[in-house]
Order: structure tokens, then sequence, then C-alpha cells
């Protein structure tokens, strides 16, 4: 084996899999969204801007991005503040908080779908837990997710349980790069434990908040398990984030072309939110002297 | 670890149950018939399970689910670390594109690979078999950075004593690279195999066979099937739940404390 080659061998077949399944289909999917195709005709003719004047015309698209923009906007900052508090509460290594540590976190590896089913029950309106609880305080029954006002809160509050865990294990780890001197001032010059927490804690675990800001965004922008399994984007589109409208333009109503330009759009718009996050990131994170 | 308050540890605990109450009821609830769960009665059987696993067929999809997962992990990783040690260890031209190539992947979104990749496989008649499901799974940019990481902390001089003996580059990451790496692989491998596991759009896009689905698609379709609320056998369900999510649940348990072992104990003196 020539020596020159070695690398290039190693590297082969990760790359071909990612060229093939990551690089090519981007450019396949700008190409299919300037074109009209429903997997049946053999031609595909060149359409030029239509799919995206459809799209930017249509009220189904619009309802999205709004329902969209609400889950990531409503559900990341209450998950980052909750997350913030309880780390800060288990930053200390003890048995117990090593036992709380991992049952906060585990939802964060168990699967959506089991998540969404057990979900299904909790907010179902006759036998489910959510009622069940209610009606010891005297509340009559709630339809949850037959309500168009609930359904997407409901969603929220599901998907703020699972990833509050991942969050709170990162916060944990940006809690303990802050150097204890500066914890040991704060204390010499008798600061309140809420005022360090403000003065102190929250400027400092800053660059992990940016982080985890972003990240949480991008993340909220991809949700698609719990709406297909839950909603299907109902009741009257409350639920119909980006990736269902995405799913059923491409794989319901077998629109290529519109899934490929809303693919793009998508694409667009998460590539600037990374970019963000790496110079954000990039400026931030040197706190320390 | 330092020693606890007993109340704080009760409380600790307490709140953890508390949180994971609704999923640790559906595994309860998976255990009882359901006359007895409509009537509030107690009663348990395991007749949920033997309904999921023989009429509902969710031992073909538990199946599916561990020959998916298992070979992108395998292949997966595999991949991975060559790639990885490549990078770590040789400068060749174009590497530090290929390298920018690789990580930026972390950044681009699943989603609009969807439809070309299910045009792709469509075209090549892969859809609805086990190759539909594993192929476009298994390039991992993630797994193939961090190991990168961790094998440039490797001495060097580990490789070279290797190849004075005489060494083949493949037997030296095989015998030197992996071995010391292995904490870094296996978490990496733990990593890929529970997503892929929980993997949920792909296998629902790529297959529309019964006998080829994964156990969320499975799970999915056994939920969404039921003719509407009310109607719903919840134990039925959440027994088909418990068979998705307790293997990765126990494996993780179980996992996690080796992992924490192997990470400390293997550290390169």
């Amino acid at each position: 084996m020539p020596r020159k080659l070695t690398p290039y061998l190693f590297v082969l077949p990760l790359i071909s899999f990612i060229a093939v399944f990551t690089y090519i289909p981007i450019v396949t999917s700008i190409d299919l969204s300037f074109r009209q195709w429903d997997f049946m005709t053999a031609d595909k003719p060149f359409v030029g801007f239509e799919n995206y004047r459809i799209l930017f015309n249509s009220r189904e698209f619009w309802n999205s991005v709004r329902v969209t923009v609400i889950f990531a906007f409503v559900s990341v900052p209450i998950r980052l503040m909750l997350a913030l508090l309880i780390a800060s509460a288990l930053t200390r290594e003890t048995f117990s908080r090593r036992i709380l540590r991992g049952a906060l976190f585990l939802p964060s590896v168990t699967s959506t779908v089991s998540i969404a089913v057990v979900f299904s029950w909790v907010f179902s309106t006759d036998y489910g837990m959510a009622n069940g609880l209610l009606s010891l305080f005297g509340v009559e029954k709630i339809r949850w997710m037959q309500r168009p006002d609930l359904a997407l809160g409901v969603l929220i509050f599901i998907n703020t349980w699972k990833q509050l865990g991942y969050d709170i294990v990162i916060y944990i780890a940006g809690l303990q790069a802050i150097p204890q001197e500066l914890y040991d001032a704060a204390a010499v010059d008798g600061g309140k434990r809420r005022h360090v927490f403000r003065r102190v804690t929250i400027p400092l675990v800053m660059p992990t908040t940016y982080f985890l800001l972003v990240i949480s965004v991008i993340e909220a922008f991809q949700v698609f398990t719990l709406v297909s399994v839950m909603t299907e984007g109902g009741p009257a589109g409350a639920t119909d984030l980006l990736v269902n409208l995405l799913y059923r333009i491409g794989f319901t109503f077998f629109d290529i072309g519109q899934g490929s330009a809303l693919a793009v759009l998508l694409f667009i718009l998460l590539i600037a939110l990374a970019v963000i996050k790496s110079r954000v990131l990039g400026r931030k994170v040197h706190y320390e002297a | 670890m330092k020693p606890d308050n007993p109340i704080l540890a009760g409380l600790a605990l307490l709140a953890g149950l508390i949180f994971l109450s609704p999923v640790l009821y559906s595994i309860w609830m998976s255990f009882q018939t359901s006359t007895a769960y409509y009537t509030g009665a107690v009663d348990f059987t395991l007749g949920n399970y033997r309904l999921a696993i023989g009429q509902y067929n969710f031992a073909r999809y538990l199946l599916n689910s561990l020959i998916v997962s298992g070979a992108v992990t395998l292949i997966g990783i595999s991949f991975a670390t060559m790639a990885a040690y490549a990078f770590a260890r040789y400068s060749f031209f174009g590497s530090n594109l290929l390298f920018a190539a690789t990580v930026a992947t972390l950044m681009i979104p699943s989603h609009i690979s969807l439809i070309p990749n299910y045009l792709t496989l469509a075209k090549v008649g892969l859809l609805d078999s086990y190759a539909g499901l594993i192929l476009p799974a298994i390039s991992n940019g993630f797994a193939a950075f961090f190991l990168r990481q961790y094998i440039r902390g490797i001495p060097r001089a580990l490789d070279e004593a290797a190849y004075m003996d005489g060494a083949s580059p493949l037997k030296v990451l095989w015998r030197v690279i992996v071995p010391i790496a292995k904490p870094a692989i296996l978490s990496m491998g733990l990593y890929i195999f529970i997503t892929e596991w929980n993997n949920y759009i792909w296998p629902l896009v790529a297959t529309s066979r019964d006998d080829l689905y994964t156990l969320q698609v499975g799970l999915a379709r056994l939920y969404r099937i039921n003719p509407g609320e009310g109607l719903i056998n919840w134990p039925l369900v959440m027994a088909a739940s418990a068979i998705s999510m307790l293997p990765v649940i126990a494996g993780f348990v179980l996992v996690e404390r080796h992992l924490v072992r192997g990470i400390t104990m293997g550290a390169v003196k």
C-alpha cells in the first residue's frame, strides 16, 4: 500500500457517505425547489421561483411560521430559566443530587414517540393524569388536545419536560467552571444569596446560556415527532410546526417542488442560526483571565 | 461524593419520582388488565405484553430496531474512528477541507436531505429494506470530530514505536489507538445507538411494510390507528411504549457506570 494513499483510504468511507447522504442532497433540494414534480411524471419542468411564491402566498405557511416561532420563543426561555435554577441547586456532588440529576436527565435519552404516547394519555380528557389532578381541586374536565388555544401549550410543556435535563447537565458543567474565588470574594463582601446569583452567577454563566439558547432554538425549529404522534398539526393548524408542514407537503401531497422549497428555507434559517452561534460563542467564552 | 442530609435526600428522591411520574405510571399501567384500568381496580397481568408482542408484531419491531440500530452503530463508529485517526495523525492534500466538510455536518439540519434521500433510495430500489433504513444514518460527523480530538491526545511516540516493529497503519489503529481510545469510542457508540434507536422521521418515510417497521414507527402506528379517544386500549399502548423505551433506559443505566470508570481509568498516563 503506497503511504500517500493511506489517509485517503481511512477517510473514504465516512466522506463518501457524507457526500451521498448530506452534501449531494443539499444540491438536489435546491434544484428540486425550482421544479414542479409529483413523483409520478417523467419530466420535472423548471418553474423558477414559483414554488417559493406559492409558499409565501399561502396562509398555511405563515401559520406554520407563527406557530414555530411561538413554540421556540416560549419554550426556550422557560427551559433555560428553570434549568439554571435547578442546576445551581444541584452543582455540588452528593448522592441524592446525583439521583435527582439522573431522573431529570432520563427523558432526554428516552424515545420521543414513547413520551408522546405517554403524554397523550396524561392529557387525554376522560382518564388522563392532568384532568385527574385538576379534579382534586374541583376543576371541570379540560379537552386539552382538542382546543386550539391549549394544544400548543401542552406540546411546549412536554418538550420542556423532555429537554430540561440536558440543559441542566450543560449548566452544571458551566457553573462548575466558574472560579470559586469569585464566590468567596462575594461572600467576604457580605453578598446575599439572591444578590450573588444575580451579580455573579448569571453574568458568568452567560456563555453557556448563549450556547443553550441558540442550540435550543435550532432544535425547536426541527420538532416533528411530538406533533406527528400527538396532533398531526391540529386542531385547526394550532400545532402545525414547520417540519410537520414539510412532511405533509412532501409525503402526503407528494408536491416535491414545494416541499423542497420549504426545506431550503428551513435550511437557510438554521444555517444562519448556527453561524450566529459560532460567532457569538467565539467572542464570549473567554471570561476567565 | 459528599455525605448527604437524609431529609434533603428524601426530598430529592420525591422530586425525582414526581418528575418521572407520567413514565413510571405508564409502566405500572402496562401491567394492568384494561378492565381493571377503567374500573380503577388493581389486577395485574402480562397480557398486554403478550398481545403487543404476539398479535401486534412488536417482537418483529424489536428485532428490526436492534438490527438497524446495531448496524448503524457498528458501521458508523468504524467509519468515524478510521476517519478520526486519519485526521488526527496525517496531514494530506485536502485534509483541512475534508475535515471542515465533516465538522460542517453538525450545522446541517437533517430535514434538507429527507426528500432527496427518499428519491435516491427509491431509485436504487432500497425503500422498504434494512439497507434503506441503515445507509443514510451511517455517517456521523460528530463522532468523527469528537474522536479526532481524543486521538490527538494520545502520544505519537506510541504509534512510532509500533511502526518501528513493522506494523501497518491499520494495525497501529487497531492495536494501539483503538484500545486507548476505547472509552471515547464506547461513549460515542452509545450515543449513536440511542439516537438511532429513537429515530422516527426517517424510518417513517423509508418504510411502508409492517414487517420492516422499527419500534418507534410501530408504536406511533399502534397509537394512531386507535379509533378515537376513550376507545384507546391504554394499557396495551403503554406496554408497547415500555417495550420501546426500556432497552435504552436499562442500557444507559448499565453502561453509564462502565463509561465513567473507563474514562477515569483509561486516561493516558
